[in-house]
Order: structure tokens, then C-alpha cells, then sequence
């Protein structure tokens, strides 16, 4: 286990840069995930802290080695990656060992810590198999087993649950959480699925082309977002934007007067507001209801609030049909308001 | 696709296939029957389909007229060469041309293929000559080097690259997380791999050196060192009339490795063609 640490770090394709100067301090132990938009640099950030990718400018150190110039072999990672990368024509337990064979381990030690990874992800009945003979999660387990048999000091993730369908995404989910939980190895995972950042992250950073947007905790990315661009990639649904004005009644927009929190400067601005934070209340908004979604324990209403569309989450079932009118109220704790230009958040 | 045809359109198919057959089989039937026929049979007319006398005597005289078991060994102790050694460079160089990013890989790789556009006739005096420089003339080492470093080694060259293209680049990267170096990857990760594209070089390796003729004529001269095809032509009589019997006895003893190999692998041979994405 060691730190991470990534200094105005640089990436270019001839005159392309995809990189733009990244700095990240990863704890030991911690688990962070990056996650941003398809073609952000996220995969090309891990794949530099792997040694995969070169470095164009700055400096990344794990422990206290400076890592810019090393082989991924002599960085003690292990890596997970999107399509597994098993290897076909091994077996799941020399897949395993593999890496230790080729470090000159003995053949005891590398039973005995293949046995150990196979216990821990309940392999063991696999182990003579070839990854064709594996269903998608099983090779997600071996691939996770043949990183955590050398005991590395970071396990880098590279959307490790992409392939796999909703459902086993969730329990794959839980046992890489758990598996990070009982090694406490630093770990490295990107993403584009937000959901998995929030479930899973200890530290979240946001990147946006080539772009540290911010970092920080889950729940703090999502409470008080820095800026338009987080505010909507982090949630689901995403966050409603409406523009318009900050005034001293509240926030104006085409049609319609949405209630603030107090001491604003006047001014443009684009009001943000999360699903959940929307009311049944007798003292809002009319919206006319587009579309209705009962999930069971919440109900997802489609809406428009005078000529802006936005969708409510209630807890209350909502029994409107598209077409009518139903009063709704944000509640201004949980407003957030950006610059119109910058997008950063101005409250 | 599955599809459901009557008795009758089944059997006019079953037909039509056998009348298709026999353009590519009765060479085949016709050079093993005349194998056993007396000379006087063979020309027989109205020709006989099964031989009236078998005279396998045929098969002893191949070997009292020529060192035909010396001429079958060097044919198979050549190939062998050629075809493991073409397997080594093309799978090598195919793999470079593949995955190893190098200024000029592509100018390269065009290069190397303006070979297979050069017919081997044109070649052959150069070559003779450069041979004839090295002593070499009336060894089986021109046999040997031509093929290896020639047209068929570039089309080998050319299935092993359309192979190693397809291969996800992941399980590199994975090897090199792993620890290994690029010929490491190569020897233990994406040469197993290749299996199917190796098994099909080796075929067509093989076939062309056992079958190769324009080259032995040239480059070999006394009948020991002679290759099968090359021998095929010497079973003739004080006048220089070609002794049928005996040459189709030969001819169906140096044909019997090539049925086999086609026999036991021609699955291994499309499946390796259609990995590297040359079936049609």
C-alpha cells in the first residue's frame, strides 16, 4: 500500500493535448474513482499512473518514488481491466499465478497465494478452467483475483463493470467494496458511471476534458457541486437548469418566480435543482405534468415549469395524468446557482 | 441456416455434387489405378476405371531405379526446415509489422508485400547466380533459404499480421503490467494464441516446399540430392519414354503426405484463414 500522487501531470498527441496539467493526492488505502464523460482523459490518466501511457510533462510518484520513467512491471500495480484481459489459453488458476511465475516466485508460494485470491472471491472451483468456460462475472472475479494475488501497493480499475449486465454490476459493485475494505489497498478506479463513483468512492475527481473539474468526497460533490458541469454529471436523474434572473422576489425566469435562499446579489444566473428536492406544496409553482414514472418507493414526474422542462422525484405517488397541473415547490435550502458564463457556482 | 428440402431436390444436389466431384478426383483415381496396372493397361482403350491385373511390382522398381527412399527424405527433411523456419520469421515479422509502432512500419510492410508480386521465374538466374557465389550450387540450401526468405514467407508474413492486428491489445498491457518484455509477449502470450494462423502457414509451408519444382531443377543436379518432384520426371526408359506405371507409383507415394496433411488439418486451415479475415 503507498500514496499516489499525480503533479500538473500532461499528456499530448503530437499538437493534441488530452491532459491539461492534472494534480491529485491519493491517500494510502483510499479508494478513488475518476469518472467524467466519455473521451475526459480519465482512462488515459490511469493508464499513465500504470506506465501504460507515457508522461508528457509533470510527475507521478507512488510511495515515495517517483514512477515517470519506470515499466509497469516495476511499479508494483496490478491493473483490472474493461475486457478482462485474461488470458485464453491459461487456465483461471495460471492466469493467476501468472505474474508471480514471472517474478521468479516458487511454485509453494505461488499455490499458496493463488488459493488465497481463489478463497477470497470463491474461485476455488474454477480453478482449472479456461476464462471461455466463465461466465462474465466469474472472469470479472478472476481478473480481480489475478491483481490482488501479488499484493500490490495500488489496484488500478479500468471500468471493470462496463461489460457486465445491471444486475451483476451491482453485486460486483459490492464485492470490489468489500475487497478494497478488507485489503486496504489504494485503489484507482475509472468510470463513467456515476453511480458507481458515489457508491463506491472514498474520494471522487471529476474530470472534464483533459480537466480537473473537482475533487472531493461523494456526498460533497453532490451537495455543493463546484460548479454547472459536476452539478449535472453527479446525480441521477441530473440536476434541473433553469436561467434567468436573480431578483429581490425570488429567482425570474420565462413564466414563472422560483423561491431563493436569502442575501443574493441580483444578477443572471442559471438556478439548480435536484429531483429530490422538489415539494407537493399548495404554496409553489404550477408545472404541467409530461410524464409520469411510478418506480415503487418514488415516483418520477416529467414536468414543465412555465417554458423550462424538469423532472420531480416524490416520495408521494403521484397520481396526476400528462396534461394536468400540479403545484410544486423547490425548496431553496437546496438551491444551487451558477455564473452564466464561467458556470461556477455563485452561492 | 437450416433449411428443409425435398427427397428430390436432395438427391438432383447429391448428383450435380458428384458429377462436380469427378473433375478433381479422377486424377487422383487414375494415377493410383495405373500405379498397379501393367503398362500395356494404361493405355487401354476404352480406359479401364478399376485395374483387369494389379502388378504392385510398380512400387519396388520406384525404389530400384531411383534412391527414392534418400530423394523422399530429403523432400521431407527440407520442408520441415522451411515450414518451421518460415513459422518462426513470418510469425516475428508479422507480429512487428502488427503491433510494434515503428517510422516506416506501413512503407515497410508495402515493400514486403511488392514480393508476392514478383513471379519466381523472374528470380531464378539472380538467385542462381548469387547461390553459385556462395558454392552453394547442388546443396539443398537454395531449397531451403528461397522459400524461407521468399514469396511464401511474405504471404505467411501477411496471415500472421492480419492475425496479430485482431488480437485485443489488452492482453498485452496486461502482460506488461504482469512483468513481461516485448519478446516475452510475443513467444508466451500471442504466439499460443495464434495457433489456428500458425497451423495454416505451416499447411501451405509445407505443401509449397514438398511441391516445389522450378527450384530443384535449377539448383540441384545428381539424383541423391534430387526432392520427389524433381524425381518424379527421371522414371524413364533407355529412350527417354516416361515409364507410366512406375512414375504414377512414385507419384501416388509422394502425394500420400499431402492427402494426410490435408486430411488431418484442413479444418486447422480454414479456421486459420478465417481468423486472419482472408476467407471470403
Amino acid at each position: 500500500m503507498a500514496p499516489v500522487t499525480l503533479r500538473h501531470v500532461k499528456k499530448s498527441y503530437g499538437d493534441a493535448a488530452v491532459i491539461h496539467g492534472v494534480d491529485i493526492d491519493i491517500a494510502d488505502g483510499e479508494f478513488v474513482v475518476l469518472v467524467g464523460p466519455s473521451g475526459c482523459g480519465k482512462s488515459t490518466l490511469l493508464r499513465m499512473v500504470a506506465g501504460l501511457e507515457t508522461i508528457t510533462d509533470g510527475e507521478i510518484s507512488i510511495g515515495p518514488r517517483v514512477v515517470n520513467e519506470l515499466d509497469p512491471k516495476d511499479r508494483d500495480i496490478a491493473m483490472v481491466f474493461q475486457n478482462y484481459a485474461l488470458y485464453p489459453h491459461m487456465t483461471v488458476e495460471t492466469n493467476m499465478g501468472f505474474s508471480l511465475e514471472h517474478r521468479g516466485a516458487s511454485k509453494a508460494e505461488i499455490t499458496e497465494r493463488v488459493n488465497w485470491a481463489a478463497d477470497i472471491l470463491g474461485l476455488v472451483p474454477l480453478l482449472k478452467r479456461y476464462p471461455r468456460q466463465l461466465s462474465g462475472g466469474q472472469r470479472q472475479r478472476v481478473a480481480m483475483g489475478r491483481a490482488i494475488v501479488r499484493n500490490p501497493q495500488v489496484f488500478l480499475f479500468d471500468e471493470p463493470l462496463s461489460n457486465l449486465d445491471a444486475k451483476l454490476r451491482v453485486v460486483m459493485r459490492g464485492e470490489i467494496k468489500s475487497l478494497h475494505q478488507r485489503l486496504g489497498v489504494t485503489t484507482i478506479y475509472v468510470t463513467h458511471d456515476q453511480v458507481e463513483a458515489m457508491t463506491m468512492a472514498d474520494k471522487i475527481v471529476v474530470l472534464n476534458a483533459g480537466k480537473v473539474e473537482q475533487i472531493g468526497a461523494p456526498l460533497d460533490l453532490y451537495d455543493r457541486p463546484i460548479n454547472q458541469f459536476v452539478a449535472g454529471f453527479i446525480g441521477s436523474p441530473s440536476m434541473n437548469f433553469i436561467g434567468g434572473q436573480i431578483t429581490p422576489d425570488g429567482f425570474a425566469a420565462a413564466g414563472i418566480t422560483l423561491p431563493l435562499p436569502p442575501g443574493l446579489a441580483p444578477g443572471n444566473a442559471v438556478y439548480g435543482i435536484r429531483p429530490e428536492h422538489f415539494e407537493l406544496s399548495p404554496a409553489g409553482v404550477a408545472a404541467t405534468v409530461l410524464l409520469v414514472e411510478p418506480m415503487g418507493s418514488e415516483t418520477q414526474v416529467t414536468m414543465t415549469l412555465g417554458e423550462h422542462q424538469a423532472i420531480g422525484v416524490f416520495r408521494e405517488r403521484v397520481k396526476a395524468s400528462p396534461g394536468e397541473t400540479i403545484i410544486v415547490r423547490p425548496d431553496p435550502a437546496n438551491v444551487h446557482l451558477f455564473d452564466t458564463t464561467t458556470g461556477a457556482r455563485i452561492n | 441456416m437450416k433449411t428443409d428440402l425435398s427427397p428430390t431436390i436432395k438427391t438432383a444436389l447429391y448428383g450435380l455434387m458428384c458429377v462436380l466431384l469427378i473433375p478433381f478426383v479422377f486424377p487422383t483415381w487414375w494415377m493410383i489405378t495405373s500405379s498397379v496396372k501393367p503398362i500395356s493397361d494404361i493405355f487401354a482403350f476404352p480406359p479401364d476405371l478399376w485395374p483387369r491385373r494389379f502388378d504392385f511390382t510398380t512400387y519396388g522398381k520406384v525404389f530400384e531405379l531411383q534412391p527414392f527412399a534418400q530423394q523422399y527424405w530429403n523432400s521431407a527433411y527440407i520442408a520441415a526446415i522451411v515450414t518451421v523456419g518460415t513459422m518462426a520469421f513470418s510469425s516475428m515479422a508479422g507480429y512487428a509489422f502488427a503491433r510494434i509502432k515503428f517510422p516506416g512500419a506501413d512503407f515497410l510492410f508495402t515493400i514486403v508485400l511488392l514480393g508476392l508480386l514478383i513471379p519466381s521465374e523472374v528470380t531464378i538466374v539472380p538467385l542462381f547466380q548469387i547461390f553459385l557465389k556462395w558454392g552453394m550450387i547442388n546443396t539443398h540450401w537454395p531449397l531451403i533459404l528461397v522459400p524461407i526468405f521468399g514469396a511464401p514467407s511474405v504471404f505467411a508474413t501477411f496471415v500472421m499480421r492480419q492475425f496479430f492486428i485482431a488480437l485485443p491489445g489488452e492482453l498485452e498491457e496486461a502482460a506488461r503490467v504482469d512483468g513481461l518484455g516485448r519478446f516475452k509477449i510475443f513467444w508466451i502470450i500471442a504466439l499460443p494464441l495464434a495457433k489456428p494462423a500458425l497451423g495454416a502457414v505451416a499447411i501451405f509451408t509445407f505443401l509449397h516446399s514438398w511441391n516445389l519444382y522450378l527450384e530443384p531443377i535449377v539448383f540441384i543436379s545428381s539424383k541423391n540430392m534430387f526432392t520427389l518432384p524433381q524425381a518424379l520426371t527421371q522414371f524413364t526408359d533407355a529412350y527417354g519414354g516416361a515409364m507410366w506405371n512406375i512414375q504414377m507409383a512414385a507419384a501416388t507415394m509422394t502425394a500420400l503426405p499431402v492427402l494426410l496433411v490435408f486430411i488431418v488439418a484442413q479444418k486447422q486451415f480454414v479456421e486459420g484463414l478465417a481468423h486472419t479475415g482472408l476467407k471470403g
